[in-house]
């Protein structure tokens, strides 16, 4: 159906100029018994308007910390957060609720992995669609309900007059997550964060909810960052893929870059270790040995180095920086001894990656 | 046991759950053999009754009807004692490695604990024994075995879990979903440690998951479940690369490849598998399948090879030879 190809030049530019988010060294930290966890750390870059941006790491690599901080979602203690991130010229980082209740929903809205608890149980999925139409826009009560149905029936949930008066839990897996697409969408964001929006979901729904994701953002011309741990989910369907290990970026490519020509060994060992459907039975998966560092204490140098095959003595030493390859400003790794066809050309600072 | 015969078959399998006064019919006539030394895939989506199958197997869900033949006694015709006895030639990992481990017990004492309930090995050849199976998980037996499960990673855990089901020596290992709770690059790292313990140890494996590239990585034969019913058993590579029943196309098609220049024919399913309280008559795939015919709603069809090995349950299979 609606398959995404990656383009050199993102097509979908409005009326405004300039990214739409900048982040700029987004440091997050978590303080709690056992110390500092620094769950993000040092990422910088930018979205453009329109585009489709793919975060993949393992489970505490930070991808999930990074789209919470975007959001502003973060507790308010027990958290320190440096940085900036800069959504259409407002600072989320440090920003005051009242300045993040105007964009939630309505210029930035998420649909989170697990849709029976981010729902509401004893409140109609109608109403929860409404809320927000309500609250960010205009309409009166019959014109939101109506602007609500219409929804429903765009996210592919049949029957959605009767549907509207449903509570979460007479619907199946894929329909609430249906409705959570709904619910994000409603007062048209520029901006939708998708966190593991399938995971959890059968095969042939989730193909059902990535296809309906990608047809929603053509026509809407919306910005999406695409979180999970699948590269599968994100191959065919982002403009862009960031890399995470460890709570850092260590590679941002386009996504036919990336594939082609990946540079940092993590990325190609996270690519290695995951069976493929076109390989014959008893391929021998390349295994990653140990697993993802504690980040209460990381260790020095590359936080890599002690499960890559490349690692030198530098690499155990000196933490590598994000740097662009060689002829292509666009792809970024941080690596000291990058795979074969992949060399490092300057050291990126945090204001000039892009 | 001569080569190539059944270490365990089931036959016309059915499994019912009574709730809130209807029948759901979780399995619902299955029937297949499992070859000694061979790993048999069972894929399927949530609520297909994969997981009832393999739990039916060691009647830990207990079979309303059919047989469960392992190494020629039918499990479900023993007395409890009996029962206990005959399956220890089975043991079944589960998916959540942390809880099904016993949370205040040492890793030692976990993985002796069927040694212990057997009365089989005492003192120094229970160490011995524990100590052997931990270093063939990978863990180091003096580091690891003094400890507790949480101070041990998902994938850790699941090698505990490995550790203990191995010490009973078993034929049969049931694994169900064991991988789908970790992260990728540990998910590999146990796939790999099943293939070398099971050409060590000479294990038949029932390989039960949701993710087609898994199964089909680990898997010989690979059989394919609906809503209670098989769809289709072939040899893994045949299955994938030719797909009989239109359930297993749609299925493959909606997989997804870390390929961005994948591009497979898509055969797109439509809405969500029907409720095994009242499933539709006939074929229970009609209602989303893109070849159903008024026969489909009419008579079930029962699986019936069309190549060797190669069985398919379908009044219209896809038999395109092609690629």
């Amino acid at each position: 159906m609606t398959e995404k190809t990656s383009t050199e030049e993102f097509p979908f530019v409005d009326e405004h100029s300039g990214p739409l988010l900048r982040l700029t060294d987004v440091n997050t930290s978590f303080h709690t018994v056992r110390g500092e966890v620094r769950a993000v750390s040092g990422v910088s870059f930018e979205l453009a308007r329109g585009e489709t941006l793919g975060i993949v790491g393992e489970s505490g690599s930070g991808k999930t910390v990074l789209s919470r901080s975007i959001m502003g979602l973060l507790p308010r203690s027990g958290v320190s957060q440096s940085g900036s991130i800069v959504f259409d010229d407002t600072e989320i980082v440090a920003a005051p609720v009242a300045t993040l209740r105007d964009l939630w929903g309505a210029k930035i809205a998420m649909v989170f992995q697990d849709p029976m608890t981010s729902l509401n149980p004893v409140v109609r999925i109608g109403r929860q669609i409404t809320e927000s139409l309500r609250l960010h826009t205009s309409m009166d009560k019959s014109e939101a309900k109506a602007t609500a149905i219409s929804l429903l029936e765009q996210v592919g949930i049949p029957s959605p007059v009767e549907r509207f008066r449903n509570y979460p839990h007479q619907l199946s897996g894929g329909m609430r997550q249906r409705v959570m697409i709904a619910i994000a969408l409603a007062c048209a964001p520029r901006l939708l964060l998708a966190d593991e929006p399938t995971t959890g979901l059968d095969v042939t729904v989730q193909a059902q909810i990535l296809d309906l994701l990608t047809s929603l953002q053509e026509e809407r011309r919306m910005a999406v960052i695409l979180v999970t741990h699948d590269l599968g989910v994100v191959a065919t369907r982002t403009d862009r893929i960031a890399v995470m290990y460890a709570g850092k970026i260590v590679e941002l490519a386009s996504t036919t870059k990336l594939f082609a020509n990946m540079a940092m060994p993590y990325t190609q060992a996270l690519l290695n270790s995951t069976p493929r459907l076109s390989d014959p039975s008893h391929t021998r998966l390349t295994a990653i040995d140990g697993r993802p560092p504690d980040l209460i204490d990381p260790p020095s140098g590359c936080a890599f180095s002690p499960r890559c095959p490349y690692a030198t003595e530098q690499c155990t030493l000196e933490a590598p920086p994000l740097r662009a390859a060689v002829g292509d400003e666009s792809h970024l790794f941080a690596c000291w001894n990058p795979l074969p066809g992949a060399s490092a050309g300057a050291v990126l600072t945090p204001e000039g990656a892009s | 046991m001569a080569a190539d015969s059944p270490l365990l078959s089931v036959e016309d399998l059915v499994v019912n759950f009574r709730k809130s006064g209807h029948t759901v019919q979780a399995v619902a006539g299955v029937s297949f053999d499992v070859i000694e030394g061979e790993t048999l895939g069972l894929v399927g989506e949530s609520g297909c009754g994969k997981s009832t199958t393999g739990r039916a197997l060691i009647q830990i869900e207990e079979p309303t009807s059919g047989a469960v033949r392992f190494q020629g006694t039918d499990l479900t015709s023993l007395k409890r004692r009996e029962l206990r006895q005959a399956r220890t030639g089975i043991q079944m990992i589960f998916q959540d490695p942390i809880s099904s481990l016993n949370p205040r017990r040492r890793v030692r004492d976990i993985v002796a604990e069927p040694l212990d309930i057997w009365g089989l090995e005492t003192g120094d050849q229970r160490t011995d024994t524990v100590n052997t199976m931990l270093e063939a998980v990978g863990l180091d037996p003096k580091v690891a075995g003094e400890r507790y499960p949480r101070e041990f990673s998902g994938g850790q855990c699941q090698r505990i879990s490995i550790a203990r089901a191995l010490v009973m020596k078993p034929k049969l290992m049931v694994c169900d979903e064991m991988v789908s709770a970790l992260d990728v690059s540990v998910q590999a790292q146990i796939l790999n440690l099943v293939e070398d313990l099971k050409a060590r140890y000479g294990l038949t494996l029932l390989f039960i998951a949701h993710d087609l590239a898994v199964v089909k990585n680990v898997s010989d034969r690979v059989a394919v479940m609906y809503l209670g019913r098989l769809c289709e058993i072939a040899p893994s590579d045949d299955l994938y690369h030719h797909p009989a029943h239109p359930y297993t196309d749609a299925l493959l098609s909606a997989a997804l490849e870390p390929d961005p220049s994948a591009v497979r024919e898509r055969v797109r399913l439509t809405g969500e598998p029907p409720s095994p309280i009242n499933p539709p008559t006939g074929c229970r795939f009609r209602t989303r399948c893109p070849r159903a015919e008024a026969r489909c709603a009419e008579e079930m069809p029962e699986l019936v090879e069309i190549a060797p090995r190669h069985q398919v349950a379908c009044h219209f299979p896809l038999l395109n030879t092609g690629s």
